[in-house]
């Protein structure tokens, strides 16, 4: 391919700086930084890519988590717990976890239990699962951008 | 202690809700323009929505 091809450089000449596309958007933070911000933006949606101030990506993961979660809970989704006997319990757990702090909110919201027996339960169970494992990308995101390899 | 409102939506309609946040959610993280997070998020949706619908078609024979 045309554009990957580099040729070969003089010998003795200084190295070639780096080209915009190599360059980080963001200046690179150190491991443990970077891994604390992926945590951060875990416990509460949006809140690592805020502070690497990506403020739109932040406003929109927080906001759309947030959705997620509230309408699942009124959909009467069921939020599953650690006290799951089978895989898919122990899968939907981890799953729900994905939200961080959402998930203690969404089991004080449920006051009235899961009702799986309808359509809506059911719907509600999916939005749960999708806004913790969306989070769990937002959170991975944030930490890759964090390390300057993405943006 | 709060107690949301309690939604009772069809299927189409919680197919439609889903498929526009989660779309709204890529188009933010893949994006960082935002007439490319718009484009993108229309066609995410539509794809969300083409697909479902397909899907949904082609379980019809199946369901009796």
């Amino acid at each position: 391919m045309p554009d990957e091809m580099t040729t070969d450089p003089t010998p003795g000449a200084p190295p070639a700086a780096p080209s915009a596309a190599e360059t980080p958007v963001h200046p690179q933070n150190s491991e443990l930084v970077s891994f604390a911000i992926g945590v951060a933006g875990w416990l509460l949606p949006g809140l690592g890519h805020a502070l690497i101030k990506m403020w739109g990506r932040a406003v929109a993961c927080f906001l759309v988590v947030g959705a997620l979660v509230f309408l699942g809970v009124g959909m009467r989704g069921n939020v599953f717990s650690s006290e799951g006997s089978d895989a898919f319990g122990m899968l939907g757990y981890a799953a729900d976890l994905g939200t961080g702090s959402f998930y203690f909110a969404a089991r004080a919201l449920e006051t009235d239990g899961s009702d799986v027996a309808h359509a809506e339960g059911d719907y509600g169970t999916r939005f749960l699962a999708a806004a913790g494992v969306l989070n769990l990308l937002a959170a991975l995101h944030a930490y890759e951008a964090a390390r300057g390899r993405k943006a | 202690m709060i107690s949301p409102a309690e939604f009772k939506l069809t299927h189409f309609q919680s197919m439609v809700l889903f498929a526009l946040l989660i779309s709204i959610a890529f188009g933010f993280l893949s994006r960082r323009r935002t007439s490319e997070r718009v484009k993108y998020i229309i066609w995410s949706l539509f794809l969300f929505l083409l697909i479902g619908v397909g899907i949904g078609w082609a379980m019809y024979p199946f369901s009796r």
